[in-house]
């Protein structure tokens, strides 16, 4: 009865089926099609005469200005990701563990506002702050304080303020929910042993927030490496990153199959990150593969 | 007897039956009514260009030829079109600038050329319009000059290597040169200012590289809004981007080098698997009609091609408009640009890197 039983396909398992239909179509099929792209030398669909090459790929060995590009693309995601950390850590852990509900509240208000409001119209704002003309130069300016505008905008410092301004709610939610499932007691333990405040944080609650300090950490990177509108915006077009340089090739190139290749390193990027989060969530907690 | 009574009385169900059908009707009758006329599908910008196609000047042409106009002002479109398949592409007709236009007749995406027989009014555009530098038909034009802040002490300005001035440092504005057509006809000057012409890139590079500091954008309306604010001061700018601001007291105008003006073409063309041959033919030769060539131009303040065109004098004072005029105006070869373009773009993402 046992083995007919699960033989028998779960009436449940159909509720899956949509979600499934909307990933193949919508996610693998066109990652599948970004990868052949970034190996044929046209698009088979409208050119007659395709091959298979490896032109796409060899042209950013080759160059070492992609190179750097992509290495400023990991560098403005890893920045952005450190600065939102320090930012957001001890507000989600004063949001886990403030007592009072509309404390509470009004801190999650506080965290979601700036979500209520488009990315255009955010990286808009900064550059209201700080550009030559901004807030920020002529307010310093007209106190004397500096005789020519600081060179706040176009510059990769410009780029990270206006991604973390973006990306820190996502930090706060996703460290929020790990530090909230801390037991308090173990810290209060902690100090009962003599443990410093400090050293009661450090030995207890951050190795067990690791966990969220990697998932928001891998979600923030992602979401960096992969903005578009904040750094062209902030950077004035002077900081090339691989999204700009991957909308350069299609809209201005038309070349689909380098663009397709540029996209295909993004997403290795992505994935190996996601990978090494796997891997170090797996040493953190003890086990050596996650299930 | 009961039944008989029944049916004639109106009952909930049949009362929202009946709406339901009435309401379906009246927002699909206007589509039905159109569902039998031809569909002309067509690129174009947005702005107040977009405004005038969409108020007058498009369904005064549906109205005549008796079809449906649908105008995709989502740039970028070459890309889409390059995307769509070549026997039934996504345009009939493509409406962009030169630079685009050859690399869609490089790719074979549009017909290289208009035929004069089925436009008539190809007899009467200026020899530019239809220059070999053209493909297609070029419908209007812009003169790409330097435009200046007035209110800043800066003087008169009658020379492009103004632009290099060290008092521009930090109010100088120019264009991401991989995107934008000012910018790739800017680099073509830049040759011809400090090297042996257009195509003298070692001298352009050069030049370029002693514009920084510079501000640069992707569009001629991020650039007409730096100038506006204050931002940028001197900058490289299409005469219509000052122009357009005519009677709102801008401390602004756009200065004519004594060098020559650059050409930025607003061209179209016709796709070769185009089922609508015939009316995109037509909707070319309406568009150089000289009584929307005037309209579009005293609205958008782009020059028309057409010499039978007369300009209110506001316009005819500022616009290109006679063939004295039209002579200063220097073409880009993009068909050489174009060849050129990667090696050119990594180069200059390199010089204005931060």
């Amino acid at each position: 009865m046992s083995s007919a039983a699960a033989q028998r396909p779960n009436g449940l398992a159909l509720f899956i089926l949509p979600s499934a239909l909307l990933f193949a179509l919508f996610f693998f099929l066109p990652i599948g099609l970004m990868a052949l792209m970034s190996v044929l030398t046209g698009n088979p669909v409208v050119a007659p005469k395709v091959a298979f090459t490896t032109r796409h790929y060899a042209r950013m060995v080759d160059d070492p200005f992609y190179l750097e590009v992509i290495w400023t693309t990991i560098r403005i995601g890893l920045v952005t990701t450190l600065v939102a950390l320090a930012i957001g850590y001890p507000l989600a852990h004063w949001m886990a563990r403030i007592k009072s509900r509309t404390g509470h509240a009004l801190l999650l208000m506080a965290v979601l506002a700036p979500m209520l409001t488009g990315i255009v119209v955010r990286t808009f704002a900064w550059m209201t702050l700080l550009s030559d003309k901004g807030v920020v130069n002529q307010t310093l300016m007209s106190l004397g304080v500096i005789g020519q505008p600081l060179k706040l905008m176009y510059t990769e410092t410009g780029i990270v303020v206006g991604l973390v301004h973006i990306y820190v709610p996502f930090m706060v939610l996703t460290l929020t929910g790990v530090i909230g499932r801390i037991d308090e007691r173990l810290e209060q333990a902690a100090e009962n042993l003599g443990a410093s405040p400090l050293r009661a944080f450090l030995e207890v609650t951050l190795p067990l927030s690791l966990p969220g300090i990697l998932a928001g950490s891998l979600l923030v990177f992602a979401l960096a490496i992969s903005a578009y509108v904040t750094p062209i915006l902030l950077g004035g077009f002077q900081i090339m990153t691989l999204p700009i340089l991957i909308y350069q090739q299609i809209s201005a190139n038309f070349n689909v199959g380098f663009a397709a290749a540029l996209g295909i390193v993004l997403l290795m990027i992505s994935l190996g990150l996601v990978v090494a989060y796997n891997r170090a969530l797996g040493l953190v907690s003890g086990q050596r593969e996650l299930q | 007897m009961m039944k008989a009574q029944g049916s004639s009385r109106l009952s909930r169900r049949r009362f929202l039956t009946a709406s339901a059908s009435l309401g379906i009707g009246t927002i699909a009758a206007p589509y039905v009514a159109r569902a039998d006329d031809p569909t002309l599908r067509i690129t174009g910008w947005g702005g107040k260009w977009g405004e005038i196609m969409k108020a007058e000047i498009g369904p005064a042409f549906e109205s005549e030829f008796k079809c449906k106009l649908q105008i995709d002002s989502a740039f970028p479109y070459l890309p889409k079109l390059q995307a769509s398949s070549r026997s039934a592409p996504i345009y009939d007709v493509l409406h962009t600038n030169s630079n685009e236009q050859w690399a869609a007749a490089e790719m074979g995406l549009v017909e290289p050329k208009i035929d004069p027989r089925l436009v008539p009014n190809l007899a009467d555009v200026y020899p530019y319009a239809v220059s070999d530098k053209i493909v297609g038909v070029s419908i209007f034009t812009s003169a790409i000059g330097l435009g200046l802040r007035t209110d800043k002490g800066y003087g008169s300005i009658t020379s492009w290597k103004e632009l290099w001035d060290a008092k521009y440092n930090g109010v100088r504005g120019g264009y991401v040169i991989p995107v934008n057509s000012l910018g790739q006809a800017f680099l073509m000057m830049c040759g011809t200012l400090f090297g042996k012409g257009q195509t003298d890139l070692d001298a352009a590079y050069t030049a370029l590289e002693k514009l920084k500091p510079i501000k640069i954008v992707d569009f001629t309306g991020a650039m007409e809004k730096m100038l506006l604010s204050g931002e940028v001061g001197l900058c490289v700018i299409h005469d219509s981007g000052i122009y357009r601001y005519d009677g709102q007291n801008q401390p602004t105008d756009f200065v004519s080098p004594s060098e020559g003006v650059l050409s930025l073409e607003q061209v179209l063309t016709i796709t070769p698997g185009s089922k609508m041959k015939e009316l995109a033919n037509a909707y070319v030769n309406y568009m150089l009609r000289p009584e929307v060539q005037k309209r579009l131009a005293e609205t958008v303040w782009y020059s028309p091609a057409n010499k039978k065109v007369k300009l209110d004098a506001k316009y005819d004072a500022k616009l290109l408009t006679t063939p004295e005029k039209v002579s200063k105006l220097i073409q880009v070869d993009w068909k050489w640009y174009n060849e050129r373009k990667d090696e050119i773009d990594q180069r200059v993402n390199r010089i204005f890197r931060a």
